[in-house]
């Protein structure tokens, strides 16, 4: 059960019982009549021993759905209401994993039929005779289901009843069904609509379809100002310079914001933006978290491979090929192989307590991440037992790890680098850099001789100095050597120093050997097998590599691998199938997230979750349509945001109509644009920005900014791991800061950069306190304040000019009189009443500004 | 503190609705307005606002059921202190110190079948009305022993420090989930906005291994990490204004702040985020004055201080922090996490080395602070309602880790943690080690358990206090039922 605050102090009472051992006892009762109750007592049995109940059987509804008073009544629809509440409430018990008392909810049939009792759950359009309504509104709490968590509201009985009234249909769940292709819907005509024209781009007849059926109208076009605002944030996280705006405003051509968006896409901040959301997916972490925290040599190559594949526009097909087979395809590159980091950004623990259970929770990790990220599915949910509500059985997710059969370990506690590295030097320059080691190693071994014969004479005390510490060896060799050798023998000796100094020159001249992060080495694929409750040391049946039973596919043919680096080639197998053109969930995935991005939540706002817990599409056609496009495209992203982009809907104004605030509070149709807050990123690189510090340089490893002693003494060995970047390298963008999974630069944890352990569909966008003490009092933003006022050359104009100029630097738009005035009586408020010197005053001054609300969101 | 959304995202995985459901709404917006209206910042366009659903993930919530407890204060031994120097008397090993025997132990030097007895360096007495048997490591808290549950069959996944250290904090061997101080909070929240609701006070050697991983919120928003609290100076990181700005220049900034944004949101009807920001300066500026004072010490008389051992030498550093502690209890922090011992080797209680030593050192620095705690909380009536928790991410071999040398590798698979007030049973002793203390005999508890109390004396179900995040409904206890230690609760 999960809590409600919003409960009244009587339901807290009530919730008491839950808590008690009793709890089990009401949790004992079966949806059939009272003496069958001993199956279900089998249940509880074993959840006592240990049956995981992980997935939702215990959670509660949700609150009360968007009960608006001017909302008007919609048709009970089976994927939007019913299924939710099926699947939330009843499949723990009733679902594709058990079937308590004979009965499922996974489908019509199965609900449809006699239950062991000889009853029936559900009897289309009869109330009366269905079970199941009767139970869920028991007032006996030893009949009511379900058994655990607060009852069904009474919006959630109405839903059942109406539906079961209106026949009880039944709809498979739309994310698991194939593509469909709908055609947008057609809107009314110029005559009846005055902006019909704008609904020349077909997702705004989508959006005006749910908006009319609703009875709700879309705002109109935001102003220029914010129009330019909100797509640089957007496409790359920065602001525009006041230049930038007023060029934009002044643009009199029909298709200025068409030309804007090309503009930023063209831009390698572009990357580096849209990067940094593929980065949140694939949890990227730049060290392996534990004890040492050691960091991923290299990893910095797979987030410039990340962001370059944005900048490039690479199809997406391809980027997801790369990065799960990039060693495997018809064309390996280092490009590709620098892509298979991929599966070499999570955590390990070097010195793990059980090794064959650590290999398995590293799978894991690949596993979940692989099917949340690209797939939207909770494939992760069956590693112990069947999915409790997808239709996932055990086998699926063993046959998913099949295909991950040949990838090592990150490493050995004694070797960090060997599997994790690739050598990707051209051939000629390791023969070259081999020719070097050889000549290297046999003048060594000779002047090795030498010594050793010199050594042999002399006397026992050096003899043993010799044996010790290098330097002391040297000093002894350098003092004493030559006494005992022969003149041949030491200038031979004295050949082979010039010899071996000449080796290093030319290895110094060579370029250095380049390695990448990937896998580096494989692991020959043994037999895959369902783990008994996903234990490592209780292997069961054996699985062959399989797609999803849930796609209905036939099984891959594994051709024996031919690649010369010794993979398996499962995961090109696996790889290719996922990339289809007709795969029904890798398409509909990514271009939800992009929609995401654009709008701030997805069309299907559960982005990691396609399935029955995820939340349903408000707009499913719509998900389709742009799937379709996608595809049709050659999966290219960019015209993904074009298309988006020059939508009526994004496009719209962000402002609040009562109309709407009363009809759909949420703004599940669209009838806004919704304002966002900057991510923690934004916040940062548009401190810099606006100050004229940002450095934007693009690419290359990761820097550290600065942390004061306080953050590092949390640190077991404080700094350790950390290393001191100039300030030019700190003025880069926050992408490039170094990850340390241990170590979270705090400004960026305060905006909720996310815990970089676990796959994020998603960020937090909270509103704490600590966020207006890091923004009132860091050092970072006290220094970033002082820049600020010394770009807008401060000390040499009035305050008035200084308020000027700073809110034109940061919002790049002229001040009113009013903020003027109150910057003037603020900074000789400070100067007079707080004894502070002018400069300290105005800087003070600018770091107010940073504070504001109309910095930190977008409208 | 207040945390209020972009109400559109959804948060990994679960849309706003849900978020609001599972974290509670209910911080009005009428509330915030009527507060900031004090200060005159509101003019007549924020009234629109009130209608706006607000909410705060940290602000007070209902439990499950009647709590026993109402905040946790963790003394966490850092390292892993020997259990059978300390608490888990074993007379049968008296007198076999140097003998080789077959026993099963597993360490950072991995699996072993046999080893060299050392012998308990430490003499015990039986202490109290229970007649407990505690070293004389502890003559302090032994004075407590009918206060105190001892249990002796704890047991864990891990005896390496990193996972252990996660699993004594998380429940997890693996990192990224999140602490039970941030499971408190998600599931309490805090009943004085104006401090954190998760404070950990760190040894000054440094912190232990891992770091922040060690109160990390994991994947649940920051709100609910652990915030390092220190004793000294500013508590908090950037609470404190540079030092160049005198008295109420905060205030004046924050006034200017507020001006502008104001009057930003008057434009913006309905946009909720826009008086939560606002709320949130208000409340970072009561954190000001509320932290700084709850680590005021000199509000304290003489007596306390000599109590705790504060400014005597051996003392000072945790007796500070175990007064803290109960300062902090009172102005209503959920969870506290003390550390006793960081950084490595014998800075903390991580005995390779000289057994006796490293033991000595740090149990003398703990006794009389961890006593003082004890006989404080219960003179002011708070122990009842405060649940006092010792011990570390796991315990001691018997026998020698070298062949040389009195020092013990980790040990896992049987160890000892002791718990104190907050509804639980005083002068109890639960489970057993063999004669050896090698492993757990009788009722052998996991990690799982120990956390399955402290919730449910919380009154949090163990087993129902969830958060959906992957497709699962995680749970501190994981995914298989896990029962409360009943024994131990009055």
């Amino acid at each position: 059960m999960i809590f409600r605050r919003n409960d009244l102090p009587q339901k807290t009472l009530m919730n008491i019982n839950l808590g008690s051992p009793h709890a089990r006892e009401r949790g004992a009762r079966a949806f059939a009549t009272p003496y069958r109750a001993t199956t279900f007592c089998f249940r509880f049995t074993l959840v006592v021993l240990g049956a995981s109940l992980c997935c939702s059987a215990t959670r509660a509804e949700e609150a009360s759905p968007e009960a608006s008073p001017g909302k008007p009544a919609r048709e009970v629809h089976f994927t939007n209401d019913v299924q939710p509440i099926l699947a939330k409430r009843c499949y723990a018990c009733h679902g594709p994993d058990v079937a308590e008392s004979g009965l499922s909810f996974v489908n019509r049939e199965a609900a449809l039929s006699e239950t062991e009792s000889g009853e029936h759950a559900i009897v289309p359009g009869d109330i009366d005779a269905s079970l199941l309504i009767a139970r869920v509104i028991s007032t006996d709490e030893n009949e009511r289901m379900p058994p655990e968590g607060e009852p069904l509201k009474e919006s959630e009985v109405e839903i059942l009843r109406n539906w079961i009234t209106a026949g009880a249909k039944w709809q498979k769940h739309w994310a698991f069904e194939p593509l469909t292709h709908p055609e947008p819907p057609q809107v009314a005509s110029e005559d009846e609509h005055p902006d019909a024209n704008k609904h020349a781009n077909p997702i705004d007849a989508f959006i005006q379809a749910t908006l009319t059926a609703n009875g709700l109208s879309a705002n109109p076009t935001a102003d220029r100002r914010t129009l330019i605002r909100r797509a640089y944030f957007d496409l790359i996280g920065l602001p525009p310079s006041a230049e930038e705006i007023a060029a934009f405003v002044n643009d009199t051509s029909s298709d200025a914001f068409e030309q804007l968006i090309e503009r930023l896409l063209a831009m390698p901040q572009y990357g580096e933006r849209f990067g940094r959301h593929w980065l949140d997916l694939v949890r990227y972490g730049e060290t392996n978290s534990f004890e040492r925290d050691n960091p991923k040599p290299n990893v910095w190559k797979y987030r410039d491979y990340v962001i370059k594949s944005f900048n490039d526009d690479k199809p997406y097909d391809q980027f997801v090929r790369e990065q799960l087979a990039g060693d495997e395809l018809d064309e390996v590159t280092t490009e590709t192989l620098i892509a298979t980091g991929y599966y070499r950004l999570g955590i390990w623990d070097d010195e793990p307590a059980d090794p064959l259970q650590a290999r398995f929770d590293e799978l894991d990790d690949i596993v979940a991440t692989t099917s949340q990220v690209f797939m939207g599915l909770t494939i992760n949910c069956a590693r112990c037992h069947d999915h409790k509500i997808d239709p996932i059985p055990q086998t699926d997710y063993y046959s998913m790890l099949a295909f991950m059969a040949d990838l090592t370990s990150f490493g050995h506690r004694g070797d960090q680098s060997s599997f994790n590295q690739i050598d990707v030097s051209t051939p000629e320059l390791n023969r070259q850099y081999e020719a070097l080691d050889q000549a290297q190693r046999q003048a060594e071994q000779e002047e090795t001789a030498i010594e050793q014969a010199g050594i042999t004479k002399m006397s026992a005390e050096d003899q043993r100095a010799t044996e010790g510490p290098k330097r002391e060896r040297e000093q002894v060799l350098k003092k004493n050597l030559k006494k005992h050798l022969d003149d041949d023998q030491w200038s031979r000796y004295e050949q082979l120093w010039a010899e071996l100094k000449d080796i290093q020159s030319r290895r110094k001249a060579l370029p250095s050997r380049e390695s990448v992060l990937g896998l580096g080495r494989y692991e020959p694929p043994k037999p895959t097998f369902v783990l008994f409750r996903g234990n490592p040391h209780s292997p069961t049946d054996e699985v062959q590599p399989d797609y999803p039973t849930l796609f209905d596919v036939d099984p891959p043919t594994l051709e024996p691998s031919t690649t010369d680096r010794g993979s398996a080639g499962r995961r090109r197998v696996l790889a290719d199938w996922m990339t289809q053109s007709d795969n029904r969930l890798t398409s509909r995935v990514i271009v939800n997230r992009v929609w995401q991005y654009h709008f701030g939540r997805g069309i299907v706002r559960s982005s990691n979750n396609f399935g029955q817990l995820g939340t349903p599409p408000t707009h499913p056609e719509l998900l389709d349509w742009l799937a379709t496009y996608f595809v049709e495209n050659g999966w290219k992203l960019k015209d993904l945001h074009r298309q988006i982009m020059t939508s009526r809907a994004y496009q719209m104004s962000s402002t609040n109509t009562d109309e709407g605030l009363a009809v759909d509070p949420n703004n599940d149709f669209f009838w806004r644009f919704d304002p966002r807050r900057l991510s923690a990123e934004e916040v940062r690189d548009a401190v810099l920005a606006v100050n004229g510090s940002l450095n934007k340089a693009t690419y290359g490893p990761s820097f550290y900014p600065k942390l004061s002693a306080e953050v590092l003494s949390g640190q077991s060995r404080p700094g350790a791991g950390w290393g001191n970047s100039s300030e030019d390298e700190s003025n880069r963008r926050s992408v490039y800061i170094h990850v340390k999974r241990s170590l979270v630069t705090p400004l960026l944890e305060a905006f909720d950069f996310p815990e970089p352990d676990r796959s994020c569909e998603a960020r937090f966008m909270t509103l704490q306190p600590g966020q207006a003490l890091s923004m009132l009092n860091s050092d970072f933003v006290h220094e970033q304040a002082a820049k600020l006022a010394k770009s807008i050359d401060a000390t040499s104009v009035s305050d008035d000019e200084v308020a000027k100029r700073a809110i034109r630097a940061v919002f790049a738009r002229d001040a009113t009189d009013e903020e003027v005035g109150r910057a003037v009586k603020l900074i000789a408020d400070l100067e007079v009443n707080y004894s502070l010197s002018r400069d300290r005053a105005v800087q003070l001054y600018c770091l107010t500004i940073l504070n504001w609300n109309e910095f930190l969101f977008l409208d | 503190m207040t945390t209020q959304r972009n109400s559109r995202s959804s948060f990994c995985g679960r849309t706003r609705r849900e978020f609001l459901w599972q974290t509670g709404g209910g911080f009005g917006a009428a509330a915030i307005a009527s507060m900031l209206a004090g200060d005159g910042f509101f003019g007549a366009g924020a009234k629109a606002n009130e209608a706006a659903p607000y909410a705060s993930p940290l602000a007070a919530k209902l439990p499950h059921f009647a709590p026993k407890a109402k905040s946790v204060i963790f003394l966490f031994m850092y390292g892993g202190p020997s259990h059978i120097d300390t608490f888990d008397y074993k007379p049968d090993m008296v007198g076999m110190d140097g003998k080789t025997v077959d026993v099963k132990t597993f360490g950072r030097g991995g699996h072993r079948n046999q080893g060299r007895i050392v012998e308990p360096r430490w003499k015990f007495n039986q202490h109290g009305e229970c007649g407990k048997w505690v070293s004389t490591l502890f003559p302090n808290v032994a004075n407590h022993v009918d206060d105190i549950a001892f249990l002796h069959s704890m047991t864990a996944d891990s005896p390496i420090h990193g996972s252990a250290m996660l699993m004594m904090n998380s429940g997890k061997i693996l990192s990224g989930s999140p602490a039970l101080g941030s499971w408190l909070n998600y599931g309490l929240g805090t009943v004085n906005e104006n401090l954190p609701g998760f404070v950990v006070m760190l040894d000054p050697t440094g912190g232990p291994i891992s770091g922040a991983k060690n109160w990390s919120s994991g994947f649940m928003p920051a709100t609910y990490q652990g915030t390092v609290f220190r004793g000294s100076g500013a508590p908090i990181l950037d609470l404190a204004p540079p030092k160049d700005l005198a008295d109420g220049v905060q205030r004046r900034l924050i006034d200017s702040i507020q001006q502008a944004n104001s009057q930003h949101m008057a434009e913006r009807t309905g946009h909720d985020d826009l008086a939560s920001r606002i709320a949130s300066y208000e409340l970072a500026f009561n954190m000001q004055s509320t932290a700084p004072e709850a680590v005021e010490l000199a509000q304290e008389d003489q007596e306390t201080l000599d109590l705790y051992g504060v400014n005597q030498p051996r003392t000072d550093d945790f007796g500070r922090r175990c007064l803290l502690a109960r300062r902090l209890v009172e102005r209503g922090v959920r969870f506290i996490q003390l550390y006793s011992g960081g950084s490595h080797n014998d800075d903390n209680w991580d005995a390779h080395g000289d057994l006796e030593k490293n033991h000595n050192f740090h149990a003398g620095n703990t006794d009389k602070p961890i006593a003082a705690l004890l006989s404080d909380l219960k003179r002011r009536g708070m122990l009842d309602e405060t649940l006092v928790v010792w011990g570390g991410e796991f315990g001691r071999q018997p026998t020698a880790e070298y062949a040389e040398g009195s020092g013990r590798d980790h040990n896992a698979y049987g160890f000892t943690m002791w718990m104190a007030g907050g509804g639980i049973k005083g002068g109890v002793s639960f489970g057993t080690t063999d004669e050896l203390g090698s492993q757990a005999v009788d009722n052998p508890m996991h990690v799982r358990n120990l956390h399955a109390t402290i919730l449910h004396q919380m009154g949090l179900d163990p087993n129902h206090l969830a958060y959906f995040y992957g497709g699962l409904d995680q749970k501190l206890v994981g995914v298989e039922h896990v029962e409360p230690i009943h024994q131990i609760i009055a």
